[in-house]
């Protein structure tokens, strides 16, 4: 999961914009003329598009943008992780879309709350990269440890998991990232190019790590193999031993004070920079814009072992059937058509359809956002505001280096309970 | 007219008794408006839905067994097994051997801070309740204060605690007077982030809680009887022990009782002024939830539930409160 509460706008609820933007105007209106005119009846073509996920992807402006180009509106619910998983798992019959991540998939396949997505019904499929299909965004990338979305793609009719690749999948592949580390150039006084700097004495009671237990073990295992401490046969799935071993060094070095916090929500991450409080922590990457726009210097790392992947995509509710299925499906080739790429790439994400973003994206701002290259102007963020001054380079590179080069993808390992259990421990030592 | 006599109690001698047709008038007429039934029934109804039910289907929950993605109504002591006994327990090989599990640690930690706050919201709320109460002599200013007092409840709870961080943080407010008036050389990191500054932030978002009820019972004291007191010759702490402490005590436990039930629940201050550097039973229901075991989600929270309830109990026990009020 890439996110408890990613992005500011964690709990919104969006109805379809043009209908907002109708009613106030319509306020607007009748407070300015002074009386009340009748409320006008809404015609409605067909029931809405109900679409659940985090605050990443479920954000009004997109949803009021589908329901523009579709015809029909798309009502967005963006909730934090606790309660997104839970409805999600629980409450099908309350969505038509889901939008998750590949990580969840060993919950979600097998609970059958999602129907397989018949990919001959998906009208770009074949633009989608192969990054989830085969793991491989290039031929000499590394497909990463963990629960890579080509891993956790593949099903067949029924639902059930399938050997390689097939007609239908669990997921439509959406945006995506990779994370690592964010640091304060002033105060490292050098660059960051290892997971090992996590545990470096120099940064001893000024370092902060993310407080979501299957994410914040993999940033640790990271750091810890970057120590030459350990090698883990894989940190997307660790053993019992593993686990112990990892978790009993953080132990150690929390009782050391190493660590000045453990942060849960974006918002956290970015004031535990902007205050000082810490000086190198693991960190979401759009954080990076957010600290910097506080005027408090803060680079990401890209560190020599690789970045710490997550994908999110389009599921479709076992519950939607007829027009309401269909509709699911104009929403998800909505998605991938470009404009939604595009909004989410000023954001600094990247979508699984390159071509049809660069389609939405000035020259200026494919060549920053996805070829790594220097800003040859200054741009904005999806709201307009400008976040990246001119001549600036994207830290980590061009898309295909981030991703070629993926240490391990968020995971739900075989031994959660106990990684709970563990990581319990190691919060309460 | 009859003149039947009867004797009234708290007045001294015989006393008439009242005229017939004043007592029909006065006399409560049990069988005018509605029955007793009609007026609990949306209340109870009410508790068996939201209250009753729910945690009926908990205590059911817990027995049944999480599958990775829900749980299945296969019935299973496993969870509680899980909750009370660690693994290696009996191992004198293992790190667990005779060790209280994770989860009663966190109990247990998540009752000793508990029990921390509690005593200091006392020793700081009740000073403020008994200035309100016995000092303030006018009722207007009394109620000015005391709605004063009440201010920080107009913010919501998040923002009292958040608004700590530039408080007691690094760069913090107090750090910065300390260092520019040279009291310290290099700005104090045990403010924030730590034991000391999530207790003190704890008190401070919860005291106001027990002023309240400790406030009015403090009020409620007759000052008629304080006077006849020193009349009579009592020392200012003679009249405290004889007088105002048992009478307050009423407010005292119901204080405690409202701030020691919000305490246990307690997990968001923990991860704003403590960084997440402790657990509390709160935070461990919230992650067993976030992964899905709802059994052992439900096995935490019933214990929850149960330290409640005793500790409830325990306090109700040093005060009669039904006696008392």
């Amino acid at each position: 999961m890439p996110a408890k509460t990613r992005g500011t706008s964690a709990s919104k609820t969006s109805t379809g914009l043009s209908r907002r933007k109708f009613l106030g105007t319509t306020a607007g209106a009748a407070v300015a003329a002074g009386t009340i005119t009748g409320f006008p009846a809404i015609v409605r073509a067909a029931d809405p598009v109900r679409t659940v996920g985090f605050g990443v992807s479920v954000i009004n402006e997109i949803q009021s943008k589908a329901s523009e180009d579709l015809g029909f509106d798309v009502r967005g619910q963006a909730l934090g992780y606790g309660a997104m998983f839970g409805k999600m798992l629980n409450q099908n019959d309350q969505y038509e879309v889901a939008e998750g991540y590949f990580n969840d998939m060993d919950v979600f396949i097998p609970s059958k709350v999602w129907q397989p997505i018949d990919t001959q019904r998906i009208t770009d499929w074949d633009k989608v990269t192969d990054l989830c299909k085969t793991g491989r965004l290039t031929a000499d990338s590394n497909p990463g440890q963990g629960d890579a979305p080509f891993r956790q793609i593949w099903l067949d009719a029924d639902g059930n998991r399938a050997d390689g690749q097939s007609r239908y999948v669990s997921m439509v592949p959406g945006w995506h990232n990779a994370d690592s580390m964010g640091y304060n150039p002033d105060d490292t006084g050098r660059v960051i190019d290892s997971w090992a700097e996590m545990f470096s004495e120099d940064f001893a009671g000024a370092v902060a790590l993310l407080n979501v237990p299957q994410i914040g073990v993999m940033d640790a295992a990271l750091g810890v193999e970057a120590l030459g401490l350990k090698t883990f046969g894989d940190k997307g799935n660790m053993t019992r031993e593993e686990i112990d071993f990892l978790i009993n060094f953080l132990i150690e070095k929390k009782q050391e004070g190493h660590f000045r916090a453990f942060w849960e929500t974006f918002g956290q991450s970015v004031n535990l920079m902007v205050s000082g409080e810490v000086v190198i922590e693991s960190m979401w990457s759009p954080a990076v814009t957010a600290i910097k726009a506080e005027g408090v210097p803060c680079v990401y790392a890209s560190p020599k072992e690789g970045m710490r992947g997550w994908h999110g995509g389009l599921a479709i509710s076992a519950n939607a059937s007829g027009a309401a299925l269909d509709q699911a499906y104009e929403y998800i080739n909505w998605w991938l058509s470009g404009w939604a790429g595009a909004f989410v790439a000023r954001q600094g994400y990247y979508m699984s359809v390159p071509e049809n973003v660069q389609k939405y994206l000035e020259p200026n701002e494919w060549d920053y956002w996805y070829m790594g290259k220097p800003a040859a102007t200054e741009l904005p963020d999806p709201f307009g505001t400008i976040i990246v001054p001119e001549g600036e380079v994207r830290d980590g590179g061009s898309y295909e280096d981030r991703f070629r080069n993926i240490a391990v993808w968020n995971s739900l390992m075989d031994e959660n309970d106990y990684l709970v259990k563990r990581w319990t421990e190691f919060l309460s030592a | 007219m009859t003149q039947a006599e009867t004797r009234h109690s708290g007045l001294i001698g015989t006393q008439p008794a009242a005229p017939e047709d004043v007592v029909a008038r006065v006399k409560i007429r049990r069988e005018a408006g509605f029955r007793v039934g009609w007026l609990i029934a949306p209340a109870t109804l009410w508790l068996l839905i939201f209250l009753v039910l729910p945690l009926v289907s908990i205590i059911i929950f817990s027995f049944w067994t999480a599958t990775g993605y829900g749980m299945v109504p296969d019935w299973t002591g496993q969870y509680y097994g899980e909750y009370f006994l660690a693994e290696g327990f009996f191992d004198p090989e293992s790190r667990n051997y005779w060790r209280p599990t994770v989860f009663l640690r966190t109990l247990g930690s998540t009752f000793q801070f508990t029990v921390m706050v509690m005593a200091l919201c006392l020793v700081v709320g009740y000073p403020i309740a008994y200035f309100l109460a016995m000092q303030v002599k006018s009722f207007k200013f009394q109620m000015a204060l005391f709605l004063l007092a009440m201010v920080p409840f107009w913010t919501s709870y998040l923002i009292r605690a958040v608004a700590w961080l530039p408080m007691l943080g690094r760069r913090g407010l107090l750090n910065r007077a300390l260092v520019d008036f040279g009291i310290i050389e290099k700005p104090a990191t045990f403010l924030l982030y730590s034991e000391f500054g999530y207790i003190m932030a704890l008190v401070q978002l919860y005291v106001v809680l027990c002023v309240g009820p400790m406030f009015f019972s403090l009020a409620k004291i007759d000052k008629s009887i304080l006077e006849a007191a020193r009349d009579m010759g009592a020392t200012p702490l003679q009249i405290f022990r004889e007088i105002i402490g048992p009478l307050s005590l009423p407010g005292v436990a119901i204080g405690m009782i409202f701030i020691f039930v919000m305490l246990m629940g307690e997990f968001a201050t923990a991860v704003v002024v403590y960084g997440g550097k402790t657990t509390t039973t709160g935070t461990v229901i919230l992650n067993y939830y976030a992964i899905a075991n709802y059994p052992f989600a439900a096995v935490n929270a019933l214990m929850l539930m149960l330290a409640m309830m005793m500790g409830v109990v325990i306090i109700l026990r040093l005060v009669n409160i039904r006696k008392e009020l």
